[in-house]
């Protein structure tokens, strides 16, 4: 048994079995890991303010903005869809364009396509660090760099979807059982033969599966890319809320919500089918 | 001392698992149930310790009568008749001493239960039931982290913390390969010889089952087509239990319907 | 030919119309999108400001990233941090109960069902709106941050503790049955194992994410890191910008490699 600095602090308990064997217990994690959270969740409330008593009193002042929205102003519509196709082409180009450029990162940073460390360290650390930034903080680079609309939306949604699908994808790719690529390349086909037959239909039921799902969850990601001017729904609903005209921006949540709940309900028919 | 009289037995969907079964095995014998797939093997044993109910007939186990038995008693009837499975059906990611010690649940106090706080002395003998299956020092490992073999010898552990008197095993080496089924059987037996504790097993190996049993049972549409010594098992016999031969399964065939 | 072998070269399925109905689909709603997307390239102004993000970037305000008084980065960070982890807690805790009531073989089918929708209700809104609801309880600030965090955390944990409930290894319920064990027991010694590193796991995970939303809360003024950010990029204060950047993606890094250190641990063992 390997003893560690907290074995040594916390002595490990002895039981002495009838035949005379002895058995040493480490002393438990728990506590330990126990005291931490504990802690931090301490000075989590400390650090935020949180008063859970304010809940009770003022509790009910979250529900001043919901029940405003009812009923939901429905001649707002004919204002709203132009908006919500907007979004649905900013999530459909950028999600479109970063699957597929996805693939040739992902080939790039897995180490059993590309044999090559650095290479795909490089291109490793590139998509954790596109990944970290949140897609607004893009979105909002973006509206800088190409203007307030759709094209700074859409960039972003695209540096995520390439980030997202990206990392997946080298992580399913280097799971991949090499063992039929070995066996074609043993029957004569070339590497790139070899790829075609043996990875390919290992990995694309993954990938589509993977890019559909970022689809679906970039229509709700674009939703709200409009409060930093990168075109869509999002403006209309910053917007409305602004003017405090609620019941509008019921409508408006009311629209975006029948629309994704179609557009997961074909997904996850297709994801369904894929796998 | 286990007694089936007239035992009878068909599935809510019409399927007759066992019909007229009359059977009795001494206290400390070392059965082995063998038939083809869905023939009625693992219904049987778990008519036992009423994992399923019988239609009709009696069946005694230890003078009492299994099918007169409700809730808090059939509870307290199973603490004395250990089960293994084919699958282990242990907790995967907890401790090898976790998963042992929960033979001791139904013992503790209310509030240790809560809390999971185990007296030494239930620790001690849970470690002891490990060390008769010779893996003592995988204690604290988390059963994952374990072989197959060594997580079918975690279960029978587990029922060996229990102290029972009979020992029922459902296809317990089906999914181990065959030297660590061996090393499983072995561990079956030197308990069968060390504790008098009567073991029951349903096994696809026909040559596991004879090596090691002392009794065998030939189950073939829910009848017992045989019943004698080890020894005596012949061609002839086996011809009967698997119908022709050419429907003898594979020795290792790890498919049992639960039927 | 053989017939035999005629027939099942026949039987051959015919998805040809299916998958180029599929493309043809995907092709005009990617012709659809290119129309209505405003394509625009860089003009003068963009590129000056992105050669002044990137100098912002190489050559950050260290003194307002090394600041340690509550108007510094690392202050900043560390208000968010608490946001997300405190976000993350009440979350996950809320996830419990309406997993179960969303779980088809813990409660009936229509409770399942009417649970799914009520949770994609919850998931829909965008977290902004959510922002703007809860500033009216608590004030502008962290406070309201976490609330947000908290409600919008339950549809992604909620849905990954169905898949553990759903996953749950039923042998051990029946062993434990031949046991002897009351239905008690077996919740305690037999279900609760299998789902406490698994949903531990999930919540870890989703730390990571609510950190990266955290920072977006700062824009309807529920405190985090996007506040600062915004008002830096909006006065073209890029040297600051560039610090908040740097700042904020060590630290994510930081912490993501932490939690799947953790995470991976939680599930070897």
């Amino acid at each position: 048994m390997k003893l560690t600095w907290y074995d040594k602090v916390f002595k490990p308990k002895t039981y002495t079995l009838s035949n005379g064997k002895e058995v040493k217990q480490r002393a438990s994690r728990t506590p330990i890991v126990l005291v931490v959270v504990l802690l931090v969740t301490i000075i989590s409330f400390e650090v935020t303010g949180v008063d859970l008593s304010l809940l009770r009193t003022r509790g009910h002042q979250f529900f001043v903005i919901l029940l405003a929205m009812f009923p939901p102003n429905a001649d707002f519509f004919s204002s709203i869809w132009g908006p919500l196709f907007d979004t649905i082409q900013m999530s459909l180009l950028g999600s479109i364009l970063g699957a597929v450029l996805a693939i040739p990162l992902a080939l790039l940073s897995s180490s059993n396509i590309i044999r090559n460390v650095f290479i795909n360290g490089l291109f490793k650390f590139f998509l954790s660090v596109l990944r970290t930034l949140p897609t607004i903080v893009m979105a909002l680079i973006a509206t800088f760099l190409f203007g307030l609309g759709t094209m700074a939306g859409t960039v972003a949604i695209f540096l995520f979807t390439l980030s997202y699908i990206g990392k997946l994808m080298y992580e399913h790719i280097e799971n991949v059982d090499m063992g039929a690529f070995e066996a074609h390349e043993s029957m004569g086909l070339t590497k790139v033969e070899a790829f075609r037959y043996a990875i390919v239909p290992e990995i694309l039921p993954t990938y589509l599966s993977v890019s559909l799902y970022a689809f679906e969850g970039n229509i709700r990601h674009a939703s709200i890319l409009g409060y930093v001017g990168a075109g869509g729904v999002g403006l209309l609903l910053d917007e409305r809320l602004s003017w405090r005209d609620y019941p509008s921006v019921g409508m408006v949540l009311l629209t975006l919500m029948l629309v994704v709940f179609v557009i997961e309900r074909i997904s996850e028919y297709f994801r369904m089918k894929l796998t | 001392m286990i007694e089936f009289k007239q035992v009878n037995k068909t599935y809510p969907n019409g399927v007759t698992a066992l019909k007229n079964i009359n059977l009795s095995i001494e206290q400390g014998e070392f059965v082995a149930i063998i038939g083809l797939s869905g023939a009625g093997k693992s219904t049987l044993i778990r008519c036992i310790n009423r994992m399923h109910d019988i239609n009709d007939g009696e069946l005694n186990v230890n003078g009492v009568n299994v099918s007169k038995l409700r809730g808090k008693q059939i509870r307290a009837f199973r603490r004395k008749v250990g089960m293994i499975f084919q699958s282990f059906n242990l907790v995967t990611r907890t401790s090898v001493l976790n998963n042992v010690l929960i033979s001791a649940v139904p013992d503790l106090a209310w509030w240790r239960k809560l809390l999971g706080l185990f007296p030494e002395q239930h620790k001690v003998d849970a470690l002891e039931a490990l060390d008769k299956v010779g893996i003592l020092d995988k204690a604290y490992n988390r059963v994952d982290q374990l072989s197959g073999g060594q997580q079918q010898r975690v279960a029978l552990a587990r029922t060996l913390a229990q102290n029972p008197d009979i020992i029922l095993a459902d296809e317990p080496v089906a999914s181990l390969d065959p030297v660590t089924a061996k090393v499983v059987m072995d561990d079956f037996k030197r308990i069968n010889k060390e504790t008098n504790m009567s073991i029951l097993l349903n096994i696809h190996h026909v040559e596991l089952a004879l090596e090691y049993a002392d009794r065998v049972v030939g189950i073939r549409k829910g009848e017992i087509v045989f019943d004698g010594k080890a020894t005596d098992v012949t061609q002839k016999e086996l011809d009967m239990i698997y119908g022709s031969p050419e429907n003898v399964p594979s020795m290792d065939d790890p498919e049992e319907a639960d039927v | 030919m053989n017939e035999s072998i005629q027939l099942q070269l026949e039987k051959a399925p015919n998805r040809k119309a299916y998958l180029s109905t599929i493309a043809l689909i995907l092709l005009a709603l990617l012709v659809w999108s290119v129309y209505g997307v405003n394509l625009s390239g860089f003009d003068q102004r963009g590129t000056q400001i992105a050669s002044n993000i990137i100098r912002g970037i190489i050559n950050p305000d260290l003194d307002f990233l090394f600041n340690l008084t509550s108007a510094g980065v690392p202050y900043l960070l560390f208000e968010t941090m608490a946001i997300a982890f405190l976000g993350t807690i009440f979350g996950s805790f809320l996830a419990i109960p309406i997993s179960f009531l969303m779980s088809p073989s813990v409660v009936s089918a229509p409770v399942a069902y009417v649970t799914r929708l009520i949770v994609i209700f919850i998931r829909t809104i965008p977290s902004l709106v959510y922002g703007l609801m809860f500033i009216r309880v608590s004030g502008p600030g962290p406070y309201a941050g976490v609330l947000t965090m908290s409600l919008t955390s339950i549809g992604m944990i909620s849905r990954l503790y169905v898949d553990v409930i759903e996953n749950l290894d039923r042998g051990v319920l029946e062993a434990m049955t031949s046991m002897g064990c009351t239905t008690f027991e077996k919740i305690r010694y037999g279900i609760l194992p299998q789902l406490f590193s698994s949903f531990l796991s999930t919540t870890i995970y989703r730390y990571d994410m609510n950190l990266r939303d955290a920072s977006i809360l700062g824009l309807v003024g529920a405190g985090g890191i996007g506040a600062p950010l915004i008002f830096a990029m909006n006065s073209y204060r890029w040297s600051e910008v560039g610090s908040i950047l740097i700042g904020l993606v060590v630290l994510i890094l930081i912490v993501e490699l932490f939690s799947n250190r953790l995470r991976s641990r939680l599930v070897k063992g």
